[in-house]
Order: structure tokens, then sequence, then C-alpha cells
């Protein structure tokens, strides 16, 4: 019943994506509801300046009519349920409307246009890392499981306790101070040099820039990665047919590749899948140190000049892409493990 | 479970512990950590009332701006004068019976290459009195600084600061001895008069001074025909190049005392977040598994609701619209972080809850809550324990970042807090890294102090995890 299980999850993904951006508005709305009065009024403003030849009660009279009216199109004048409901419905569907400060690089003060520039170089950047890690973990984890308590896999281990508790955007700090400022290596910040080269050059450019960060997220990242995958693969190693494949003489790669990693591979599925999706909302301070234009620094942006409509188009997107790569993971799952679709125990 | 048993579980555990060589380098540094927050006031020497004066712009004034900490001297080939409090002072009262004249003779001995910023005399005044300081250098020359009359002191603070009051005099006795030439290159407007103060009286005490060492003798005089007319409490303050155990930073506040005092915070934040939000977690687990059925759909659709915010932008939202006050922090850390034991603790007891004697329990006729906090919640706490241990990081790292959104609590001094400043004060643009590198490697020992930490306890609890 595979179809039952994926509609089942499908609508579970949907329902809770929906009540998150009702909790975020109803979260937001009463500093969106002030944003939006304060925009009403500026528009009455600017239209009353622009009449000419009326009196003043002629004036007064166009500005009370234009204000209500606006309210009306707004729909502020209606009781609070119908105002929330009807802004999580607008961010539900992904109707953001204009942004009131941040502009895209071109010009653009729609919020759809700003969110799809920023997401592609928040993907480039944290899955081009997970990747990095993903493979150093992978390695080093599979070292660490063949020798068990051994000098690699203590040392490491040491090293992986060490390194939890430093904080990845200190760490950019400290690299920029170090690598931007003090040697020059590398560009302290940004995506691209002002102004853009054109051709091979740019993509070096782009290489270039992208080298500080991506390296502060390596040297972080793959030291928990490959302490799981230590635990996942010595758990797989202490199986029935992994002796039984050393004992009919199987060499130890093809043990370790063939008969471990085949069986490890839900579960580093998993993390694996996992940690890109963790990097959707991108390292929010992360990305604020290195200036990378992504979602996160749009975060901090946007609460800055408290752009209200860039900062709920940027929660919805986060929390959809989440909820859409969370429901993405069940369904392969499903479909990896029978036990999981026919509701059976684990 | 009777004392005894206690003792003996207890006994046990320390034994166990103490094979743990990471717990016990944790358990050192978090004793290290406790004493330092005892012993704040100690370890914070003059600024021991820091706290709530952390942003008050006066109370740091006498300190030296973005000065390299004082070891750096070590390493550096000219040796810069550190900053220094001279309390000790020889008083001469000369008195008629209408005027008197008090001196007051400080004695500071010189023996670095490059001068302090700033020389400052501080005291509490009274009445009126005229105010003269005059520095006697050790080749003898005396200089005699510009002199103020200040009138009816009321108890009032009385600050000198020779790089404001004294730049035109000391310009004018070193043009006469400075050559020609370096006078034409010199601009004179940009000469710091400690520098003058502590040179050789040569050609070049403008332009290349070179430090006379030896003892100074710094007097201040006061005249005044007030018989109630007094100092109290003079001092001398060098504003040094260097100074405190970590510098300061652009606005004079001394980084070592903002880490010692920041350790209680984070300490704080850490374990009570931690410790609510572990708590809170594991009894949701234990109620999901033991209910089941409707009880365990509703609750693990609200956990799945709460795993699935981007939890930095909604606490940043939160953070902006209640009013920065730790314990709202704290509260609104807890709301997004109990979620972490949830998953493993439901399934731990799901099996649990199979176990005959919970059978048994049931058939006795025992009530859910005794089954659920008399023999479900006591086997699943220890390991609660390690997990309160392992997420104290996640805590400190959560307030330090939104500290450094500028959105910590403006009333306390936190290590993030220490780095906003850093980077709003353009400390990783500049490169002074005493301000960048110890508040970073501060929340990185803690998280590290923890990790081992949880990760011993760990071990403990959980025989299976040791190495195979």
């Amino acid at each position: 019943m595979y179809k039952w299980y994926v509609l089942n999850r499908l609508v579970r993904g949907v329902v809770i994506f929906c009540l998150l951006m009702v909790v975020t508005t109803i979260m937001f709305n009463s500093i969106n509801e002030k944003l939006q009065r304060s925009v009403i009024n500026e528009q009455v403003k600017a239209e009353a300046m622009r009449l000419k030849n009326v009196t003043p009660e002629q004036l007064n009279a166009f500005r009370m009519d234009r204000e209500q009216q606006l309210i009306r199109q707004f729909k502020l004048d209606r009781p609070l349920a119908e105002r929330i409901l009807h802004q999580s419905f607008r961010a539900i569907t992904f109707q953001f409307g204009k942004s009131t400060l941040i502009k895209s690089s071109t010009g653009s003060d729609d919020v759809r246009t700003i969110l799809f520039e920023a997401i592609p170089r928040t993907l480039f950047l944290f899955t081009t890392a997970s990747v990095f890690s993903i493979v150093i973990s992978i390695s080093l984890g599979l070292k660490k499981a063949q020798k068990p308590g051994g000098r690699l896999d203590r040392s490491t281990s040491f090293i992986t306790l060490i390194v939890s508790g430093i904080p990845g955007w200190w760490l950019g700090m400290m690299f920029i101070m170090f690598f931007a400022y003090q040697l020059k290596w590398f560009p302290a910040g940004g995506v691209l040099s002002v102004p853009t080269p054109t051709g091979f050059k740019f993509v070096l450019d782009a290489l270039w820039h992208l080298m500080l960060p991506l390296f502060t997220l390596i040297a972080l990242g793959f030291w928990g990665g490959s302490f799981v995958i230590r635990n996942i693969v010595l758990s797989i190693l202490q199986e029935d047919y992994i002796m039984a494949a050393r004992a009919r003489g199987v060499p130890e790669n093809k043990v370790l590749f063939g008969h471990t990693m085949r069986t490890a591979a839900p579960p580093l599925v998993t993390m694996v899948l996992l940690s890109i999706l963790g990097s959707i909302s991108g390292g929010l301070i992360f990305e604020g140190i290195f200036s990378w234009p992504g979602l996160g620094n749009l975060y901090w942006v946007a609460v800055q000049t408290n752009d209200i409509p860039v900062l709920m188009g940027n929660l919805a997107i986060t929390v959809g892409l989440y909820q859409a790569g969370l429901v993405i993971l069940d369904l392969i799952y499903g479909f990896l493990d029978p036990r999981i679709k026919t509701g059976g125990k684990a | 479970m009777t004392f005894k048993d206690f003792k003996t579980g207890m006994g046990e555990f320390f034994t166990e512990f103490g094979k743990q060589k990471a717990g016990l380098v944790g358990a050192g540094i978090l004793l290290l950590a406790i004493l330092m927050v005892i012993f704040q006031p100690l370890l914070s020497g003059e600024y021991s009332d820091v706290e709530g004066n952390w942003r008050n712009i006066a109370y740091w004034e006498d300190g030296s701006p973005a000065a390299k900490p004082v070891w750096t001297n070590l390493f550096a080939s000219k040796k810069a004068a550190p900053g220094m409090v001279l309390e000790e002072f020889e008083l001469v009262d000369g008195r008629s019976d209408s005027f008197r004249t008090v001196t007051y003779s400080f004695v500071y001995n010189y023996k670095h290459d490059v001068a302090p910023l700033d020389i400052i005399f501080r005291a509490v005044g009274y009445g009126t009195a005229a105010l003269e300081l005059t520095i006697t250098r050790p080749d003898g020359v005396v200089l005699v600084l510009p002199g103020v009359v200040e009138q009816n002191m009321d108890k009032s603070d009385y600050r000198y600061s020779v790089e404001t009051r004294a730049r035109n005099a000391m310009v004018t006795w070193a043009r006469r001895i400075e050559s020609e030439e370096n006078l034409r290159l010199t601009d004179t407007r940009s000469v710091r008069p400690p520098n003058v103060i502590f040179a050789k009286a040569e050609p070049g005490i403008l332009r290349a001074p070179v430090a006379l060492k030896g003892e100074y003798k710094f007097t201040m005089t006061m005249s005044s025909n007030e018989p109630n007319a007094r100092l109290e409490e003079p001092h001398l303050i060098m504003v040094g190049r260097v100074s405190g155990i970590m510098g300061t930073d652009t606005n004079k506040r001394d980084i070592w005392v903002g880490l010692v005092a920041g350790m209680k915070w984070a300490l704080l934040i850490g374990i009570i977040t931690s410790a609510i939000s572990v708590l809170i977690g594991v009894f949701y687990g234990i109620i999901t598994a033991y209910f089941g059925g409707k009880v365990d759909y509703i609750m693990s659709f609200i956990f799945e609701i709460f795993i699935s915010m981007p939890v930095l932008p909604i606490l940043i939202v939160l953070s902006a619209t209640l009013s920065p006050s730790i314990w709202n922090i704290i509260g609104a850390l807890v709301v997004f972080s109990w979620v972490g034991p949830v998953k493993t603790v439901r399934s731990m007891a799901l099996q649990i809850k199979e176990e005959t004697y919970i059978e048994a329990a049931k058939a006795l006729g025992a009530s859910h809550f005794r089954i659920i906090f008399k023999h479900m919640a006591p086997l699943l706490l220890p390991y609660s324990f390690a997990m309160m241990a392992l997420s104290v990081p996640g805590a400190i790292i959560y307030e330090a970042s939104l500290s450094l959104l500028g959105l910590g609590d403006p009333s306390i001094i936190s290590w993030g807090q220490l780095l906003q400043g850093a980077v709003n004060g353009g400390a990783v643009l500049n490169g002074l890294w005493w301000w960048v590198v110890p508040p970073g490697l501060a929340i990185a020992i803690m998280g590290m102090t923890f990790a081992f930490l949880g990760q011993a306890l760990d071990k403990i609890l959980h025989p299976k995890l040791k190495t195979r």
C-alpha cells in the first residue's frame, strides 16, 4: 500500500506547513499590520500632495475616504481571525507582495524575485560544503570503525569533542581576520568581485570568493559526521553475516564497501539529506559574517530593516523547502524499508 | 531506593567516572569555571563593581582604547608601558594662617620604550583651590603643566588629563629642543604629550622620541585660602599602551573583566536551558510512548511541528518582539530545544513499557502517574543527565548568536555581547585579535567541557557505547 503511505505523508507535510504558516503569521501579525498602516498613511499623504486647487475641507475628506478605501482593500477593517486567515493564506500560496526596503540585484522589489535570487547562493555554498564534509566523514568514519579504540579512533573522537563547542561564525571571523586581512589571500566576503569579470575569470573569481567560507564549513563540518558513521558501521560490523563473509575469505574492502556500506546506506542517506536540509535556512550568522547574500543573510537584513514581507517570505520558503525535504526523505525510506510503509514496528 | 543503595550507586558512579579521562578533564574545567564565578570580584581587580557598569562610558573613562594584552610585551621588540594606577603618594602639607599649599607626589618608574597614552590625575575635591601638576624627570628637567583653578568643589570627582590639558605646553617646550628640519616635517597638532614627557631632551623629541628611562616624580600642588579645601583619595593613572590580561576594546573596556563576568551568565543560560528542556523532552517522550494510540499520534504531530521550525530565524523574531531580558531568552530557547531527547526517549520508553514489571504494576492497580514517575522515569533519568550536559553548548551558542545580532539582554555581560562589540567595533577589520579570540575561545572551551562531561556520563550510563 505504498500509495496510501505516500498520500498520508504528503497530506501531513502540507498540513504541517500550513499550520506553521498560521503560527508565524500570528507571531508577526501586530508588527505586520502596523507596517501596512504606515504604508497606507504614506500613500495617502503622497496622493494628497498631488491634489491641486482644493479647499482644506475637501482635502481632509479626500484623505479620510482614501484611507478607508485602502484599509478595506488590505482588509484591515475585518475581525482579527479573518485578518490572520487572510495573511496566512497569502503566505501559504507564496504571495508576499513587495518588499518595503530590500531590493534584488536587478533592482526589483518583488519578494519572490529577491528570494529566488538568494536560494541558489545558499544552496551553492552549503551543498558544496556538505558534499565535501560527507566524503571526508565517510572515509574517516570507516577508518575509525576498522580499528575501534585505536590511536586514530581515539584521537579523532577527542578532537570531535573539542570541536563540538566552536561556533562556526566565530571560526569564520578568525579566518577572515587571518586569511583575508592579515595574509590577504582571500576576499573578506561577498560572492563576486565588483566589477565582475567575465568568461573563465568569472569562474575563478567565484571560486576565490567561495574558498574561505567553504573551508570554514568543512573544517568544522565533518567531525560529528565521522563519529556517527563510525558508530553505524561499528554496529553493523558486529552482525553475524559480516563474520560469515570474513570467514568465507571475502576481501576486507569488499566486506566494508559491499556488505557494510549497503546496510548502512539508509541511515547515511538520512544523515546526508538532513544536513543539506538543515543548511537551507543558511547559517544565519555565518552568512552575515561572510557577507554571503543567501537566505540566512536575508533574514539578518530583513530583521534589521524591519522588512516584514521579505522576512515572512523567507520563513515560508525555508519551512516549505524543509518540509518538502522531509517528505521526500520519508518517501525514499518507505521505498527502501517495507516495514515502514505497512506500519509495522521497526 | 534507600539511602544505602543511593550511596553505593554514587560510589560506583564515581569509580566509573574516575576512569573517564575526558570526563575528569571536563569536571576539572567546570570546577575552575565555578571558582571563577565565585571569585569574580577578586579576578576583576580594580573593576570588581563592573556588574551594571559595562555600558557606562564614564566608568571606563580612564581606560586605554584598543590596547593589546600586557603579555604581548614579551614578544615585542619595543616594550610598551602597561596601564597602572599609582595610589602611593607623599604628602607635604604647608600651612600658614590664611593660605595652605599641599603637594601630593607620585613616583613612577618608567622602564619601557613606548610611553603611556595619557597620564590622568584623579581625586575627590572639596572647596576652591588652584591646582598645578609638575613633573620632575630623571634628567633633572622640571616640567610645569598649565594649572587650573577649581571653584567650589563639593565632593566632586576631579580629573586632570595631561593629554587634553598640557598639549600646547609640551609642544612649546619641545620646540626649543627639536631641530629645525624635524620641526618642519612634524605636524605639532598630532603630538601626544606623554611621548614628549617620557623622551630624551635631544633633537628628535617630536619626530622620533627616544625613551628616557628612570624615575619620574609627578607632583600635584594644591593652593587655597580656604581651610577646608582638600583632595581626597588622590591617585595617578597611567593609561597604558598595553593593558590587562586580555587587553581592552575600542570603548576602553577591559576584556578580561568582561570574560570573567560573562562566565556566570554562560553557565546560567546553558545549565538552566538544558536542564528544563531535557526534563520536558524526557517526560514528553515517556508520556507519548506510555499512552500510545491517539495521544501518541497527536503528541508526535506537535513534536513534528516543532522540529520543522527554523529555530534561529524564529528566535530572532521572538526576541525582537519580546523585551530582551535574559529570562525571555532562556524561555524562548526552552520552547525550541525540548524536542532534542524526545525521539530517543520515546523509543527507549516503548521497550520499557513492555517489561513484565510494568505489567505487574498495572495488574496491581498502580495509577498511570505512579507507573510513569516511579517505574519508568527513574530508568530514563540517568540518560537525561548525559543529554543535559550535551545540550549545554547548544544553548550557550544560541545565546551568543542572539547577542551577536544585538538581541541580547543589555543588563548583563555575555560572551556573545563581547563578540557583538568586536564585530561592530571593526575588530576583525583592524586585526584586534585580543577582542575576537578570547570570547569565542571561552564559548568553545565551555562547549568542550560539557561535551567531555556528557560523553563520560553517556559511556558510564550506556555501557553499550563503550569502544567495542
